[in-house]
Parts: structure tokens; sequence; C-alpha cells
């Protein structure tokens, strides 16, 4: 039976796009909606008790709670942090499944030897990988571990910081466990978070209650998503789907000027160059990258991932292809990021049939750099980048870039 | 990482400067003439606002300098 653990920071989000400001989150306050939307994102507990939830229209929560504060969303900073995270949780040896910023699990099993206590059961030896976990985040998170990984979030939620809830056994303990929880938690799975009000309106208030009830009923009434609930609501789960380790590439440039425009997409250039140019690459082309910037005047973060239609190491496409993203922004940027997120396989050149005399010389230049970056580092061949050639401080009219040959 | 390298940077410059704020000596070099004085000024609407008073200048020695004064910190800087 699997072991799983659940790791829950609650407001996540809300708390780094707070950053140190604690009294922000002393008082009401609810991340501003995201551009494009009206709704509000992760809310405190203060303005919980104004009956402000998340996700509701920013008009009626200023109606409930006048005096709530809009926190800039930091969709950029917010990644970065899970991501350290993350990677804090898989230094420990944990196979992590993030389900959303501020939620992972992680299968236990295979850490209990290593982190586990030498005595007792697994539920006893669970303990130790807990603390191996809490040691590695060093953040207030919320523990919980069942057999499957809708026990182990609900166990999560009913946690205390310091006090994590462990469900010991099999199916048939988490069933137990979860069947006093009201059906609401099923809202956590976005293909059932329609089902809970029409399981309220039926009379069917407890996970216990659902689990009651015949499958077959379950799957004639609400089809798939009757199965899966009564599946949960029963113990069980799908297997969890851990993420593949991950690289961490990634290239920033703070500009000094507010920047937009023309200026950005130089900037963007320079990023690409010296992204293409790490070691770290090593000859492979990018499948996904991140562009996202830090705004002006505090205004938050601005995140924007882009997967590539084939895995690309030609900057000129590069640049054609997200270029257009900078537009998307909602301000002038601070600093503008790139970052990898997927790698392709290893870019290849074909040979053409009849060799021309240029792309011969460019491929002998292609190959000296190449040589002389794996000899002197990213820094060896540069050139010169006019960023901003029309502004009145020369510091930042130009600077040295990655020749991409 | 690290980061971009930019070119014409600041440095460092050691310059008397008369009470009017003209400059005398720059590196120990005596001051032949000013060929141009300009001031400028940017990012006044945020925390790290900039004000230099930039000075073109030919030393006794015939080298053409560029130098400015941080009119914030009062330091002196030579940029090319």
């Amino acid at each position: 039976m699997a072991l799983i653990v659940c790791l829950l920071l609650p407001r996540f989000q809300l708390t780094t796009a707070a950053g140190g400001r604690d009294e922000l989150l002393r008082g009401p306050a609810a991340l501003a909606p995201e551009p494009g939307s009206q709704q509000v994102g992760e809310v405190s507990l203060a303005a919980e008790a104004f009956g402000v939830d998340p996700g509701m229209r920013l008009g009626e929560a200023l109606a409930r709670c006048p005096a709530l504060s809009l926190i800039p969303p930091d969709p950029a900073g917010v990644a970065d942090a899970w991501e350290r995270l993350l990677v804090r949780l898989e230094s420990i040896g944990a196979a992590v499944e993030p389900e959303r910023p501020g939620l992972v699990c992680f299968d236990a099993r295979g850490l209990l030897r290593l982190h586990g206590t030498r005595v007792g059961g697994d539920a006893d030896r669970v303990k130790g990988v807990v603390e191996a976990a809490r040691r590695a985040v060093r953040a207030p998170a919320r523990y919980g571990v069942a057999p499957a990984r809708f026990a182990a979030v609900a166990a999560a939620a009913r946690a205390r910081a310091r006090r994590p809830v462990i469900v010991a056994g099999g199916r048939r303990e988490a069933r137990a466990f979860l069947a006093p929880l009201p059906v609401a938690l099923l809202r956590a799975r976005p293909a059932l978070a329609e089902l809970p009000e029409a399981l309220e309106r039926l009379g069917i208030r407890t996970l216990g209650e659902l689990a009651a009830l015949a499958p077959p009923a379950l799957a004639d009434r609400f089809g798939t998503a009757g199965v899966l609930a009564h599946e949960l609501a029963s113990g069980g789960d799908g297997a969890l789907r851990p993420r593949p380790a991950g690289e961490f590439l990634r290239e920033l440039l703070e500009l000094p000027e507010a920047a937009s425009g023309l200026q950005l997409e130089r900037g963007l250039g320079v990023l690409i160059d010296r992204l293409l140019a790490r070691r770290e690459r090593r000859g492979r082309t990018l499948r996904a990258v991140v562009l996202s910037a830090a705004l002006v005047e505090r205004g938050g973060t601005w995140r924007a991932p882009v997967v590539f239609r084939e895995a690309l190491a030609d900057p000129v496409r590069m640049r054609l292809a997200l270029s257009p993203r900078l537009a998307l922004m909602p301000a002038p940027a601070e600093e503008l990021r790139l970052a990898v997120e997927r790698f392709g396989p290893p870019a290849s050149e074909q040979r053409a049939l009849l060799k021309d005399p240029a792309a011969a010389r460019r491929e002998r230049l292609r190959e000296a750099i190449r040589q002389t970056r794996a000899a002197a580092g990213p820094d060896a061949a540069l050139r010169v980048l006019e960023v901003d050639p029309g502004s009145r401080f020369p510091e930042r009219r130009a600077l040295l870039t990655p020749f991409d040959g | 990482m690290s980061g971009p390298r930019r070119l014409s940077v600041p440095r460092r410059v050691a310059v008397r400067a008369g009470e009017d704020g003209l400059p005398l000596e720059v590196d120990g070099r005596a001051v032949d003439g000013v060929r141009e004085s300009w001031l400028l000024e940017d990012r006044w609407w945020t925390e790290r606002p900039l004000r230099r008073r930039y000075w073109e200048l030919v030393t006794v020695c015939g080298r053409n300098e560029v130098v400015f004064h941080d009119l914030l910190s009062g330091r002196w800087w030579r940029q090319r």
C-alpha cells in the first residue's frame, strides 16, 4: 500500500506576493485579479471572516469588505519560490507531484529506510520522513499522511503546524478517516468542482454518506464524476505521477530604466543569446521556456510560459516566437527573465548537397566559437549589442552579449 | 550566473574642483580647458533618482576626459 505524504502551505501565493509585509496579511487582504480577470485570488484569514472567498468577483469582495487590501499578484515570484521548495524536497529523495503552488504530494515508501525511524510500523517510521521534509523545506507547512493522495490532502488540511495527521493502515482506515468530513473537500479536484453542491442538495453531506452509496447508482446519476467521487470517498485514488527531475537554467537582465517596446525586445535578444551560450545546455534545443518580468513601481510580476511549436536552438526563431508575448506585459519592466522549462533533443545540422562557401565559413566560425566557449566559458566570444542607443546615460546604451555565430 | 557586461560603466576618479564646481585637476593632471558641460536628471519619480553634472575637459597633457559629478552622493566619476 502506498504511503502518501502531502505538504500543504496555506495561502502560499498570497504570502509570497506580500513579501515581508506581514502587517498586510493580519488585516483583510486578497490577491488582486490577474490582468483580464475580475476574480480575486487567495484571501487572508481576516478577509475570510468578512465572507470574502478566493475566486469571488472583485466588486462583490469589496462590497463585503470595503477595507480589503489588494496585493498585486506575483506569479513569477510564486513560481520561483515554489520551484525552490520542490527542489529542497527532491534533495531528500522525494519524487514529488506538485498539484498547485502550496500543495505537493510524494510517496514515502522509498524513503522509509533512508529517513524513517528504525522502530515501529510504517506509520511510526514515516514520522522520520516528515521530519526530514520539514528540515528541508524550512517553511511552516502542514503535513498529512495517508494511503491515498485524496485522504493525504484531507489529512494535511486538518493538520496543524508541527503536528502531522497520519492515517495508518490501508483503504479501510482511509475511508474511516474521511467518513465524517464534508463532501465540499471534493472541490479540490477540478473535475469534481460542481459535484458537492448537487450532492448537498440531495442531502449527502459527508464523504461517509457518499461512500455508502452504490457506485452504479452514482454512475447513473453523475457519470464518471460520480464514480471518481465514490472512489475518493472510499479511501482510494489514482497513483501519483511524479514530475521528472528538471534542470534550472535561467538568465535575467536588470533594466535600469523601466523598459518597454523596442528596448524590451533588445533585452529579450540579449537573454536568448546568453541562455543559448550557457554550457549547461550541452547543445540541446529548447522545447519550453518561461518569460517573466518584474514590473515597475512594485507592480508585481508578470509570467508567460511559452512552448515552441518545435524544439529550437535558433536565436532568430526564438525571438520571433517570444517577442509578441512582450506586448502582453501590463506595465513597463524593471527586470526581464528567461528560464528553460524543458529541453528538446540535441540540435542536429543537416548537410546540404552542394556546399555553400559562406555557409562553410559560418560553420567554421560557429565551431571555433563553440570550442572557445568550451575552453573559456560562455563569455569567451562576445559582441556589442545596442540596447538603448538613444539613452542620455552612456552606460545604458550598449552591453556585451554572447556572439551567436 | 553573471550579469550582462555593460559598456561605458562609470569608474571612480579623483577630481579637485573649485568653489563653483568647475574641475581644476583630474587624477592629478591640471585642467587646461572645458569643452562642454551639461546636466542630466532622470528617474526623479523613483526612489533611485539620478542627478549628474557632466564635464568634457582637456587636461594639460592633451588628454580628453569626460567626468561627471554625482550631485546626490557628491562623488566624481570618469566615463568614456
